[in-house]
């Protein structure tokens, strides 16, 4: 659920300016070490009443905020504005470097070692919720997440600054004759997107008890993935992404892998009849107009569901019908997926009792992501595409 | 002062282009000569030799980011490729000792094939998209490298990699043995700094002579259209996914060439020499030089791997410290280059890439070499 804090804020500014804010998670580490920083120079402990403890978290919170708020201005301002207008893999770089002048200064700044916050009984809390032992942190997690969702939404759709946000991502110049300050608008994303960071930073820390200087690639990464998933540019879309990568890792180590042997051989199922049903549909444009009936075209369909052995009858040279039968190289490409994927399914079955080491934990939000961006780059919920025209 | 740059400038500029070439070669070849004749110490030919291995792998990735236009954040993992492959088949691991011959070619094939495997679907993605594919790919691979301790050791790393010898150890053996003099048997291994830096250094040479002749040719041409316009060279009849995949090949095998003289280089190899921030300081050394251009790339890998080893002894900080720092400017050079100076410190002729408000002119200019030749037209422009 913390990834959707970080999400949020990544599909705010993809949604805007249309690129990949790389150094992102390393505003939301800032965002982290100054409340920690905040929190040790107060002095905070579980001595402290009630009231000054409150006082202390709010003050902390107005670091984390703040500072990531900052910083975010400045990399706006320096690195991402002279660079508007140009093809969308020079602010990558840009950013990549960002995110790396970022880190380093933090590990110059606080030194390499983790920070830690002072423990607190607030942060180890829990309660009794239907039989399950729940952190009351991971709740406040997850209604501040709803809560800024909600709020963020509404930002969007029915405020006069959501309007020209949306109006900035559609067209940068019509917006501008429109009489939209664009530079406000993206700065003013910038400034919502870094506030997001750096709660996310906040309570992580708080959640954790620590925080390590390289944290933010990771939790970038994820946010990055989880905005995907859910369509990036788009908000609920963020929440769900992050709900289903968290659920994904949560459950993806501890699961048989039996089961995921049986997912695997679903899915090939599933592959090969979308594959068979999408791949004549672009082809059939080739068919003259007036036979394509729709009895014809279900004809051809039935044809391509069993296109296997079309392939095979292909790949020994026997075209049945230049219209009909699948490409060479289509068939090539049908069977070493099929290879592959039976391949990886024959493994999972040999290991069959076995389960996914933790170790691999970091891999699975990686496959996700390679997996969302081949196959899905709209995501679950879809992009939200608002093409110039 | 104005004109006092300006004479300068222009005196720099009279001198043929192939004159600084074959200077900077020259002295290249000459480096190690200070070594011998006891002007430097050996730790700069080592210091050398990877920076030459760098410049090898700057060249590699400048074929797909430079030349192409596709940004490739994992690039690191077709050079583990390399230098696994050789490790494996040529330690005491498995017990294998293949000879180098068929080791190089062996390594630039298995990552080559990688490359296909991670091209073949990523390739019709958006720049930025395939960008965060290729990070993600070279993550896993460095993690599988981590996480499969049976095969590759996990985080320990493969010790203990062969000698090399050019003619393989059977031969070599053999003619040490029918009694060579003692020069020449030492020549048939090569383990010092000055041997691998002269081997790395043709390396470098070739694989620069292969590019620039790739570069101005058929295929080049395409890649440049295709960075700079894909609709356009679409429409002028390039197949942008073979042309992609013939550059994402070509890289991905030089980075697995590169891998094999790695491995056999420094002998031990491990994941921590694979990660993401190696990808990136390769990327930073082609922006540094200049994206598609072959003398800016070897300049670039060569200034960023050397210069904080000479700034490091001179200034004699700790290691840790100044590791810090070395970070630190490089994300502060990718930011400057980009921002600043985005065709790099040697511009390329063809680049107008994407940079500053381009001058009209030199952008016609520039679509008109890359398209009108596509087409044929070369005869009307002149």
């Amino acid at each position: 659920m913390i990834y959707a804090l970080i999400a949020l804020g990544y599909t705010m500014v993809y949604g805007v300016l249309k690129f990949i804010n790389f150094a992102h998670g390393e505003i939301f580490t800032i965002g982290g070490y100054v409340s920690a920083f905040t929190l040790l120079a107060l002095g905070v402990s579980d001595s402290m009443s009630f009231a000054t403890l409150a006082g202390c978290l709010l003050l902390a919170l107005l670091g984390a905020v703040a500072a990531p708020v900052i910083v975010g201005l400045v990399v706006e301002r320096v690195a991402y504005r002279p660079l508007r207008g140009r093809s969308r893999i020079m602010p990558l770089l840009s950013a990549i470097g960002v995110s790396i002048v970022l880190q380093q200064l933090i590990i110059l700044i606080f030194g390499p070692t983790p920070i830690t916050m002072p423990t607190l009984k607030i942060a180890s809390a829990a309660v009794s919720l239907f039989g399950v032992r729940v952190r009351v942190l991971a709740l406040a997690i997850i209604v501040i997440s709803a809560l800024l969702m909600v709020a963020l939404s509404y930002l969007v759709r029915s405020t006069r600054i959501g309007k020209a946000m949306r109006a900035t991502s559609q067209d940068m110049e019509a917006a501008e004759m429109m009489g939209i300050e664009t530079d406000k608008t993206i700065v003013f994303t910038f400034i919502v997107g870094s506030a997001l960071a750096g709660i996310g930073g906040l309570l992580v820390l708080m959640y954790y008890g620590s925080l390590k200087f390289d944290a933010g690639f990771l939790y970038g990464l994820k946010a990055f993935t989880a905005a995907v998933l859910g369509g990036i540019g788009n908000i609920p879309g963020a929440v769900l992404g992050a709900l289903v990568l968290g659920m994904t890792e949560t459950y993806g180590v501890s699961m048989d892998l039996g089961l995921i042997a049986w997912l695997v051989v679903a899915g090939l199922v599933a592959g090969l009849y979308v594959q068979m049903v999408r791949v004549p549909r672009h082809r059939l444009l080739h068919i003259a107009n007036d036979r394509r009936t729709p009895d014809y075209e279900r004809r051809i369909m039935n044809v391509y569901r069993l296109a296997p052995y079309h392939a095979v009858k292909t790949l020994l040279g026997e075209r049945t019908d230049a219209l009909l039968s699948v490409s060479a190289s289509h068939a090539v490409r049908l069977t070493v997926g099929n290879i592959f994927l039976a391949a990886t399914a024959a493994i999972f079955f040999i290991n069959g009792s076995a389960r996914i080491d933790t170790r691999w934990q970091p891999v699975i939000a990686f496959v996700v992501l390679m997996v969302i961006l081949m196959f899905r780059p709209s995501g679950i919920l879809g992009e939200h595409i608002t093409e110039k025209v | 002062m104005a004109a006092f740059t300006q004479t300068v400038r222009s005196a720099f500029t009279k001198v043929p282009r192939w004159v600084y070439l074959t200077a900077a070669w020259v002295l290249a070849a000459l480096f190690p000569v200070l070594n011998a004749l006891d002007l430097v110490q050996t730790a700069w030919i080592r210091v050398g030799v990877l920076s030459l291995l760098f410049a090898l792998l700057a060249l590699g990735l400048n074929i797909i980011m430079g030349e192409t236009g596709l940004l490739n954040l994992g690039y690191i993992a077709f050079f583990a490729f390399g230098a696994y492959t050789t490790a494996l088949l040529s330690s005491p691991k498995f017990d294998l000792h293949w000879p180098f011959a068929a080791l190089i070619v062996v390594s630039a094939l298995v990552a080559m094939l990688g490359g296909f495997l991670i091209g073949l679907p990523t390739l019709r993605l958006r720049g930025d998209y395939l960008a965060i594919v290729t990070l993600a790919f070279g993550e896993i691979v460095r993690l599988t490298i981590v996480n499969v301790p049976t095969l590759t050791n996990g985080p320990n790393g493969i010790t203990g990699i062969d000698f090399l010898k050019p003619l393989g150890p059977g031969v070599t053996a053999r003619l040490q043995s029918a009694g060579l003099p003692q020069a020449v048997s030492n020549l048939l291994t090569i383990d010092k700094p000055t041997e691998y830096y002269y081997l790395v250094l043709v390396c470098v040479a070739l694989g620069a002579l292969l590019l620039s002749n790739l570069k101005n040719s058929r295929v080049g041409r395409a890649w440049n259209a295709l960075r700079e316009d894909e609709l356009a060279a679409v429409s002028s009849g390039i197949t942008a996914s073979r042309m992609k995949l013939l550059s994402v090949l070509l890289s991905s095998a030089i980075a697995g060439f590169a891998g094999s003289l790695y491995a056999y280089y420094s002998n031990v190899i491990s994941p921590e020499s694979f990660i993401f921030m190696q990808s990136v300081i390769v990327v930073c050394m082609v922006v540094l030089g200049g994206m598609g251009s072959i003398p800016g790339v070897i300049l670039g890998a060569i200034v960023l791997q050397a210069l904080p080893q000479v700034i490091r002894e001179s200034a004699g900080a700790a290691r840790s410290e100044f590791e810090v720092y070395r970070m630190l400017v490089f994300g502060v050079i990718i930011v400057a280059m980009v921002v600043l100076r985005p065709e790099g410190l040697l511009p390329d002729k063809l680049w107008r890439g994407q940079a500053h408000e381009a001058d009209p002119r030199e952008l016609e200019r520039t679509r008109q070499t890359l398209f009108d030749l596509e087409e044929g037209e070369q005869d009307l422009e002149a």
